[in-house]
């Protein structure tokens, strides 16, 4: 199973390479968005504003990168898929891409973040932590509700399923996010970062349990 | 006596009306004659919880056993648990008008979480419109369900707590309801109200599961 988990995810990484276009829509978007941002605030952001956007725009890049996960297996390679992987290997697959994916994409939001404004997060290690564990959780939620919205023609929909239920984890991460620039206690660190580990793991049981049933036609 | 529990239902909130306006009630500061309020603000959202996970166990059934009739009672119980949560939304802010001096106040955890939550389940019937299919409509939407009912609990109940700064009683160091009511008149009111508003809200979801499936036996479709 591990080894088929690892084959899918292989080939997830190759099917992006080779259609660099895509990967290519999704920088230019987080490169676009960050300027339009420089640009109506001039350069001058706090700290609370800098977190705000940052998160604000590795939602919208996420919605944007994870929606096609499941629409590019539609038709015959959803039945070869089906034929070769049990469900348990197709969403662990997708959503280690896509923690991959969302991770890559966030750190690099960082960089252009850095870039156009300059940041002064005092705790550089645990705001890493931070993205890596929001990533994590983004992919977990995100790559099943993709999985679901891939069905309908309805392409706004994982937006509208989406925001509302990723808003607890959300407001965890953006209060970590303060917490590792500020944080008058470590106990305050610790309980919310083990409210986000969680909900990691809380998704991420959900989404597993819950995919076999979406996979059937 | 078959439909004994809609009697009492009728039997509680009469007692809850009158003796939720003209019943005795401690003197409190800046709460006053508000505290009335009690009686229909809380019990909706005990209503909507309720409502929610019932809609959530019969989701479960149904992708247990693919009865279409599982999935009418979900959306039939959820449809209702969406509508005690806008009730208890109205009932809040004229409460919190009388008190905090305002109709929303955006730093209260439990405001924001308790209109998300309305949120997530607004979100749960544009997904079951937006499927042709209806076994299909029913399996996606039992799946999301199951979902945004745990991201529901998360939300009014775990971040509220975590955050440790709501203005509503019993959370941010505010004293809880229970420190009020020392004569227990209150109690000897709510309780009632609670059982009473979830029996409507109950009775109220037979009623939409009734309509739904005398209009799909109309129309020639299945039941099972």
């Amino acid at each position: 199973m591990l080894n088929n988990i690892l084959k899918l995810v292989k080939k997830e990484v190759q099917l992006e390479w080779r259609q660099k276009t895509a990967l290519g829509t999704i920088f230019i978007y987080v490169l676009g968005t960050a300027f339009l941002i420089y640009l109506i605030f001039q350069g001058n952001i706090t700290i609370p504003t800098w977190i705000a956007l940052f998160w604000i725009i590795a939602l919208f890049t996420t919605v944007n990168a994870v929606s096609k996960s499941f629409i590019k297996d539609a038709n015959e390679q959803f039945y070869y898929l089906r034929s070769i992987a049990t469900p348990l290997e197709i969403i662990f697959s997708k959503i280690i891409y896509n923690a991959l994916l969302i991770t890559i994409l966030a750190l690099v939001i960082y960089a252009v973040m850095v870039l156009f404004f300059n940041e002064n997060i005092s705790d550089k290690g645990l705001f890493l932590l931070t993205i890596l564990l929001g990533s994590i959780g983004f992919s977990n939620l995100f790559t099943l509700l993709s999985a679901i919205t891939a069905r309908t023609q309805n392409f706004v929909l994982l937006a509208i399923l989406g925001f509302p239920i990723i808003l607890p984890l959300l407001l965890l991460i953006v209060k970590m996010s303060e917490l590792s620039n500020f944080a008058i206690q470590d106990k305050d660190i610790y309980m919310n970062l083990g409210a986000i580990g969680l909900l990691d793991v809380i998704t991420l049981i959900l989404s597993v349990v819950l995919f076999p049933y979406i996979w059937r036609d | 006596m078959k439909n004994w529990w809609k009697y009492l239902c009728v039997l509680l909130l009469f007692y809850t009306v009158i003796m939720g306006f003209s019943g005795p009630i401690p003197e409190l500061n800046i709460l006053e004659q508000s505290i009335r309020n009690l009686y229909f603000h809380v019990p909706m959202w005990f209503a909507m919880m309720i409502l929610m996970f019932i809609s959530m166990v019969y989701s479960i059934f149904y992708l247990s056993k693919q009865r279409i009739d599982h999935d009418i009672k979900a959306s039939a119980f959820a449809k209702v648990g969406f509508l005690f949560g806008i009730l208890g939304i109205i009932t809040g802010s004229v409460w919190a008008r009388a008190t905090w001096g305002a109709w929303w106040v955006f730093e209260e955890v439990k405001l924001n979480g308790a209109g998300a939550a309305l949120l997530v389940y607004a979100a749960y019937f544009i997904l079951r419109g937006s499927f042709e299919d209806e076994e299909k409509k029913a399996r996606f939407a039992a799946v999301y369900s199951i979902f945004a009912f745990v991201m529901f609990m998360v939300l009014i109940n775990v971040i509220p707590r975590i955050s440790n700064s709501s203005l509503h009683p019993g959370n941010g160091g505010n004293p809880g309801f229970n420190s009020y009511d020392l004569d227990s008149n209150l109690r000897m009111v709510f309780y009632p109200a609670v059982i009473g508003w979830i029996l409507l809200s109950v009775w109220i979801t037979t009623l939409i599961i009734r309509i739904e499936k005398v209009y799909r036996k109309k129309h020639g479709l299945d039941l099972e």
